[in-house]
């Protein structure tokens, strides 16, 4: 049986995704948004740099 | 006149190899030993692995890269170092037997100066009842050519849920004590996501297999993030991922046999467990490659230069103890063997001092725990500082027992996208950066890992980055227009 349906039946308490947070509408809707990415682009390489930076002696 | 051999051609061995041979001039040789006709770029053989890529854009032949760069390159594998000589050498030479180049099954004796050995693991799928596309009924991503062969089976089974039919996908671990935790959730998401935008969720029945003490471990011991007002280990990210997709996950999972109907795993309170599946991908045990070691009177020496998981003694520190006692400092710094200082073993050829994750063990006594991941970033890193030591020796800027350049993974941060989908406007990663890669709880006693420099961020933008990496790493190993301008 495809996972989903069997969860429609059952009640979400006690399975292991029971406690895992799961993100909002709003949420996912912001992880593919290309304007907040396009900026988030440029925070993360900023971000990786710096681990670059601090690679090796 | 220096000889330098490096033995692989992979991130680790590619990377010393292009850098020697830049720094160096031509009165010092530099020959690389390999089996493999590619170099593959292996982060993008996730993306081969779903059909979103094609094996000839993740890789390139070696030999006319290394031709037109005056590299000596010998299609071969390695089978012994004397490191002392003896069979009438002076100086120490390897062993080799042609694998390509017209001389299939030829030997050989190089003799070097300075020796890298950066052969990468061994694929051990025979450690495992039944597992690997060899000689099992499941597929792997390890290789570009595996990574084809897993795409033409997910087709397969995409087929069957498009003609009605429900599918069990088992993606993970296929040994105790593998490890590339990191790339098997990138593989079970990526498959997700094509059965998703196929909308064909409903006839899939997904689950992560992993012998990881909780999901987010990544064989690091997991890490803990700075997000929205709280420290939050990866754990619960990592759940998160997995329950936003209903995809199942079984932990502390131990699995020691397959058939072309179930897999047998137990799990670490001691019972054993079968589960069905249709299709499977699962990540086989690692070791070295077996290579032998003889001294100067053909004495073997393998015990010496290598752990009996044939990875290379290097400068850590091996001594046993327990998880409560390890410290940063057991790791190495520039990957040195203590007895032939000249031999080097960058990126996954050397032995761990230990595992990063706690070590547990099964009332049955199987130890459940990952191996250390040595992903491309600390492994091209050490491939570098490898060859700017054995640069600054030819030189006469350092000498052996004094090695500037360190590299220690105690001591470095890595970065590291995980694919959950591929797409310019609709794929996602979860970019992470980890800071130092081995947690120092010295340094950082409250989550071993500084929390500035430690971040996880899911979205679009990951994807760009990864997309964009492959790119950029393919150009820099190509050796294209200031390839030495752009970091490991």
């Amino acid at each position: 049986m495809g996972h989903k349906s069997h969860l429609t039946r059952i009640t979400r308490g006690y399975t292991e995704f029971s406690y895992a947070p799961i993100p909002t509408k709003f949420t996912k809707f912001m992880r593919k948004c290309i304007i907040y990415q396009a900026w988030r682009w440029i925070v993360l390489n900023i971000k990786i740099l710096r681990i670059v930076a601090f690679g090796h002696s | 006149m220096a000889r330098i051999v490096v033995l692989g051609s992979g991130i680790a061995g590619h990377t010393s190899a292009a850098y020697l041979r830049k720094w160096l001039n031509k009165s010092h040789e530099v020959v690389v030993v390999s089996p493999n006709e590619y170099y593959q770029f292996v982060p993008s053989n996730i993306w081969v692995g779903v059909g979103r890529m094609k094996p000839e854009q993740i890789r390139f032949k070696l030999e006319p890269k290394y031709k037109k760069w005056g590299i000596d390159f010998r299609r071969a594998k390695a089978t012994s170092i004397h490191p002392e000589g003896g069979d009438g050498h002076e100086k120490p030479f390897i062993q080799i037997e042609y694998v390509g180049q017209g001389k299939e099954g030829q030997t050989e004796s190089i003799e070097y100066d300075y020796l890298v050995n950066a052969t990468g693991p061994a694929l051990r799928f025979d450690k495992t009842e039944g597992l690997g596309p060899d000689n099992g009924t499941t597929v792997s991503v390890c290789n570009f050519n595996h990574a084809a062969h897993a795409w033409e089976e997910l087709q397969k089974v995409i087929k069957k849920m498009e003609q009605g039919e429900n599918q069990k996908i088992v993606i993970g671990i296929g040994h105790p004590g593998a490890t590339c935790q990191g790339a098997a959730f990138e593989y079970i998401l990526n498959v997700y996501h094509e059965i998703d935008r196929r909308g064909l969720t409903d006839r899939a029945e997904i689950t992560f297999l992993t012998n990881e003490y909780e999901v987010g471990d990544f064989a690091m011991g997991g890490a803990y993030i700075k997000y929205g007002g709280y420290i939050t280990p990866t754990k619960i990210f990592t759940e998160s991922f997995l329950a936003e997709r209903e995809i199942r996950w079984v932990k502390r999972a131990g699995v020691h046999k397959v058939d072309k109907e179930k897999i047998y795993y137990e799990t670490l309170d001691g019972k054993y467990h079968e589960m069905e599946y249709d299709f499977s991908m699962l990540i086989p045990a690692f070791s070295g490659p077996g290579l032998k070691a003889f001294d100067k009177n053909g004495e073997d020496i393998t015990s010496k230069l290598f752990k009996p998981n044939g990875f290379m003694v290097v400068d850590a520190d091996y001594t046993p103890k327990p998880y409560e006692e390890w410290k940063a400092s057991d790791w190495p710094e520039v990957v040195q063997n203590p007895d032939y200082k000249n031999i080097f073993a960058p990126g996954i050829a050397f032995a761990p001092p230990h595992t990063i994750s706690k070590p547990f063990t099964s009332p049955n006594g199987t130890k459940i725990v990952p191996a250390p991941p040595r992903t491309g970033m600390p492994s091209g890193v050490m491939g570098k500082i490898v060859a700017q030591n054995i640069r600054d020796v030819i030189k006469g800027k350092a000498t052996l027992d004094t090695l500037k350049h360190k590299a220690s993974m105690a001591k470095m941060g890595a970065a590291c996208i995980v694919s959950a989908g591929y797409g310019m406007t609709n794929g996602m990663a979860a970019t992470m950066t980890v800071f130092p890669i081995v947690q120092n709880w010295e340094k950082y006693p409250e989550f071993g890992r500084s929390l500035t420099f430690t971040i996880g961020e899911p979205g679009l933008a990951g994807h760009w980055l990864k997309w964009f990496m492959h790119y950029m790493f393919l150009h820099k190993a190509k050796g294209y227009p200031f390839w030495w301008l752009l970091p490991e």
